[in-house]
């Protein structure tokens, strides 16, 4: 997957290469907007990480451009204000996505692997296995080593979404709209409640673990152990 | 004050206009009065005269006599009065007698005729380059009716009464002048608490709210100016005290986990350690940039919120349904703290914004959760009151004491401030139910008595 970030501030721009090509993905960087429209039009990319405030040219003016040229690539807009004229501009123009600053990398990350896998053809599984686990999706029943384990709505919807995003690293903040609609930062630490009694059920009595806390990330669900950041 | 400052006109011009005004159209009045009283008091006198000169004339023609005789006594006739001339014919249109001067057969018919004749009557004809006033009369005598024409010079009269209304004119202008300069002279004195209250306003600045105006050094009509105005700087002052107070507690806030990033960062510098240490660390800070980076947000939201920038996306609203899911999003939280939820009364759809009422409701339900013993119950009870609907959530517990129940929707207010860090919130979160409330035209409040702690929250009903 070929990713284009546009971003001025260089500090932002390393990290962002750095960590986006740690997870996997293949990365250009162009520190202005001009840089940024000349390769999004030369070369081809499966999505376009946008910075709104450019020292040249603005993010909304390179994606009219490359709009106008006929590019439909995704595009991610980041920006320092979050105002709602700009949200909608945004999303006039085709942007997929809006991300205010400061925001956690996870979130990116996460927002990232979404906008990718819109396009593609959804998974209409009935079942959702790792490892032992199991998920029957029409009757929304688990099985971990074909013992059944009684969830709450909410916990199977948690499960589910983890399942999902199986290796990926899913900030709390995501979680929380995906599964709870709560679309803010809760005062509470509900969902690392919610992780540990799920895991309770889960994990507790069975071998391997699948739930891992990402410290300072979120909670990523996997058969392995990751390298070191588990 | 200004010139071509295209604002209202100023006090003074306004007042000074009005003065003028009223003492010219009054003084003008005054002016044509004593004119016309003057000039009726000569023609009162003009004719006075003219009539006893034609009584002389009457009876001289009366004697009956004629030729040299009767011309003789006719200039005898009116030999007492200066400047008046006459001439006589008789009945048949015959010339018989005039006196030396104009000839006043020029201006026959011109005259009124005596026995009618009014002072105002009395008009002034040339004849001859002369200005005379005049009249005709007739005189019996046994021979015949004789016609009269009696005149007399306006001249002097005339020069009087150009010269009497130029002095006339004169005073009244210098009269005008004088009051209106003291209406000038006046209206500045008047204006001197104006000037007054202008230059104590100049007194209060920035860091000088404290200042107030006293309305008992005022006239009366300025004492509501300096009320209304000094409860302006009231508010202001408030306003002002509670953004300072905002803005330090910021700089507390921040400086506190900078400090201990700074130092922590600067200690592990300080030799080689374990890569194992140096990830501590690292997820340490990421923990504290993560309370910065919330504790920004909220405070942005916050500002934005005071500043009327939150745009509302309202749509109808169940409570019932949101409080529901609610519970299920904190179930685990509840659960894992034995506690339960309830929820109880009714309440109508009410117009509002989803996001930020379960963001407001959410806060309040952590922050119940938060202080609820275990094996207790959170309520939550949905009542609809005269304001509008009423979502208060009740929750067992060590009361609060009174003192801090007014601060509490305050910003970074804490009860207790040892426990400043160790909760999991900024202090921030009540300050943001209640701008929500309000955003929305609602209330916050709470109370505490008896071992229960209510935080209530009423939107209005459209």
């Amino acid at each position: 997957m070929r990713l284009l970030i546009v971003e001025d501030d260089r500090r932002t721009g390393d990290y962002l290469r750095q960590g986006l090509a740690e997870a996997g993905f293949t990365v250009m960087l162009a520190r202005n907007g001009l840089d940024g429209h000349h390769l999004a039009v030369s070369e081809t990319f499966d999505l376009v990480i946008m910075d709104v405030m450019l020292p040249d040219v603005d993010g909304w003016r390179v994606v009219r451009a490359l709009r106008d040229a006929g590019k439909q690539v995704p595009v991610l807009f980041l920006t320092a204000r979050d105002r709602v004229e700009d949200r909608v501009k945004g999303l006039e123009l085709g942007g997929d996505d809006y991300l205010v600053k400061p925001f956690a990398f996870a979130e990116l990350l996460a927002r990232v692997r979404t906008l990718l896998r819109r396009g593609a053809a959804p998974v209409m599984a009935d079942r959702l296995q790792v490892a032992d686990l199991c998920l029957d999706l029409p009757r929304r029943r688990a099985t971990r080593a074909g013992k059944r384990i009684a969830l709450s709505q909410k916990e199977f919807a948690l499960l589910e979404l983890l399942v999902r995003h199986q290796g990926e690293v899913l900030p709390r903040s995501l979680i929380a709209s995906q599964v709870w609609d709560m679309n803010f930062d809760s005062d509470s630490n509900v969902i690392d409640v919610a992780i540990r009694r799920l895991r309770a059920k889960i994990d507790d009595d069975f071998e391997p673990k699948l739930i891992h806390t990402v410290r300072g990330m979120g909670y990523r669900l996997d058969a392995e152990e990751a390298d070191g950041a588990g | 004050m200004v010139r071509g400052d295209r604002g209202p006109l100023s006090l003074t011009r306004r007042v000074l206009g009005f003065v003028a005004l009223a003492v010219g159209t009054s003084l003008l009045i005054s002016a044509a009065l004593i004119l016309a009283a003057v000039e009726r008091h000569f023609a009162e006198q003009d004719l006075a005269e003219l009539g006893v000169a034609h009584a002389a004339i009457a009876q001289a023609l009366a004697e009956e006599r004629t030729g040299n005789g009767l011309a003789a006594v006719l200039s005898n006739a009116i030999s007492g009065h200066h400047g008046v001339y006459f001439q006589v014919e008789d009945a048949q249109g015959r010339f018989v007698y005039r006196s030396p001067g104009p000839d006043l057969s020029a201006a026959a018919g011109a005259f009124p005729a005596i026995a009618s004749v009014r002072p105002q009557d009395l008009e002034i004809q040339r004849v001859d380059g002369r200005a005379l006033v005049g009249v005709e009369g007739r005189a019996l005598a046994k021979s015949g009716d004789f016609r009269v024409v009696i005149a007399m010079d306006a001249e002097f009269h005339q020069g009087f009464l150009g010269a009497f209304r130029r002095s006339l004119a004169l005073i009244m202008l210098g009269t005008g002048a004088a009051t209106l300069a003291a209406a000038w002279f006046g209206i500045h004195q008047g204006h001197e608490p104006l000037r007054h209250l202008s230059r104590s306003m100049r007194q209060i600045r920035a860091g000088r709210l404290s200042l107030r105006l006293d309305p008992q050094s005022l006239p009366a009509e300025l004492r509501e100016l300096a009320a209304s105005f000094n409860d302006m700087i009231g508010r202001l002052e408030l306003g002002f005290e509670r953004l300072s107070h905002f803005s330090s507690d910021i700089a507390h806030e921040l400086r506190t986990p900078l400090t201990s990033l700074t130092t922590q960062t600067q200690v592990m510098l300080s030799r080689a350690r374990s890569a194992q240490e140096y990830r501590e660390m690292l997820y340490s800070s990421l923990e504290e940039l993560e309370r910065l980076t919330k504790m920004v947000a909220d405070m942005l939201w916050l500002a934005k919120s005071d500043n009327a920038l939150i745009e509302l996306e309202r749509t109808d609203l169940d409570l019932q349904r949101e409080i529901e899911e609610l519970f299920e999003f904190f179930e685990a939280l509840a659960a894992d703290r034995n506690v339960s939820l309830t929820v109880s009364g009714s309440a109508p759809p009410i117009r509002a914004d989803r996001g930020l009422i379960r963001r407001a409701l959410s806060n309040l339900l952590s922050n119940a959760l938060r202080y609820t013993p275990s094996g207790e119950t959170v309520q939550v009870h949905l009542s609809r009151e005269a304001g509008g609907v009423k979502v208060a959530v009740v929750n067992p517990g060590d009361p609060i004491p009174q003192e801090h129940l007014p601060k509490l929707f305050e910003r970074f207010y804490r009860v207790d401030p040892a426990r400043q860090r160790d909760g999991e919130g900024v202090g921030l979160g009540l300050s943001i139910v209640k701008s929500i409330a309000e955003s929305h035209g609602g209330r916050v409040d709470v109370a505490s008595h008896g071992g229960w702690t209510e935080f209530s929250f009423t939107v209005p009903v459209d």
